[in-house]
């Protein structure tokens, strides 16, 4: 398992990117894989940062990966407000360019991307889980 | 990232190398803006050494096309790979963008 912690403000993401690089390499992960929890992440932590905070603090983000068994977990720990994203309405993927707008489509990735997403409140943290089977 | 700029005749090649996300997009955004910047030009944004493109790149795909849109311009793009292309597939993005297939095609199209 490999751990790490990062300011909401997105500055640091690119060191969730390259930890998951590390960790696909030492766990001989198909690069496919790792790309598709690498954009699930970045959904997960723009979401975070977008939407999570309603104050002008800095707040950390912490994010676990493991392999348990034949799957690819990421535990993602936030404490902004309650918020569950699987509630967030799938986007209209019909509406034509002028508009269309991606607020939707991230959250849309990562659970077709992933084989399951579980949320939960635990105290003053969201707790989010994000597994994909990785077919060894 | 790497963003890899030519100038063909009067068509601009934009050419992404490595991963389009939260991170990254910035900097394709400061590309964009800059060739679309006038009216009716063209640009062709090659996709083939792309590995993947989140949702954060997406936006700003989104961006430079209604910006073409408004400006007269062409905005083509080109060389979308096993996994970008599932990406746009899954985010019904296909239908939105121009898309040919090799930079060619992409640099004939706009002609």
């Amino acid at each position: 398992m490999v751990e790490i912690a990062v300011t909401h403000r997105g500055s640091e993401f690119a060191r969730v990117v390259a930890l998951l690089d590390q960790f696909g390499k030492d766990h001989g992960l198909a690069p496919e894989i790792v790309a598709d929890m690498q954009v699930a992440i970045d959904e997960v932590l723009t979401n975070i940062s977008k939407y999570a905070y309603t104050d002008n603090a800095e707040h950390e983000i912490h994010i676990r990966f493991q392999v348990r068994g034949n799957v690819l977990e990421a535990i993602i720990e936030d404490d902004g407000i309650a918020f569950d994203p699987l509630t967030i309405p799938p986007p209209d993927l019909n509406l034509p360019l002028r508009e269309r707008r991606v607020g939707g489509v991230g959250m849309y990735f990562v659970t077709q991307l992933m084989d399951n997403v579980v949320y939960e409140r635990r105290g003053e943290v969201n707790h989010l889980v994000i597994s994909k089977r990785i077919n060894k | 990232m790497d963003v890899r700029q030519e100038k063909i005749g009067e068509v601009s090649v934009v050419g992404v190398t490595g991963r389009i996300d939260s991170s990254t997009a910035p900097l394709l955004e400061k590309h964009l803006t800059e060739n679309l910047g006038a009216e009716k030009v063209r640009v062709v944004l090659d996709l083939s050494r792309l590995e993947y493109i989140s949702s954060a790149g997406f936006r700003i795909l989104l961006l430079a096309a209604k910006r073409a849109d408004d400006t007269g311009s062409r905005f083509i793009l080109c060389g979308l790979g096993g996994k970008v292309r599932q990406l746009f597939d899954l985010g019904g993005f296909l239908d939105l963008f121009t898309i040919v297939g090799a930079r060619e095609d992409g640099i004939a199209a706009v002609q």
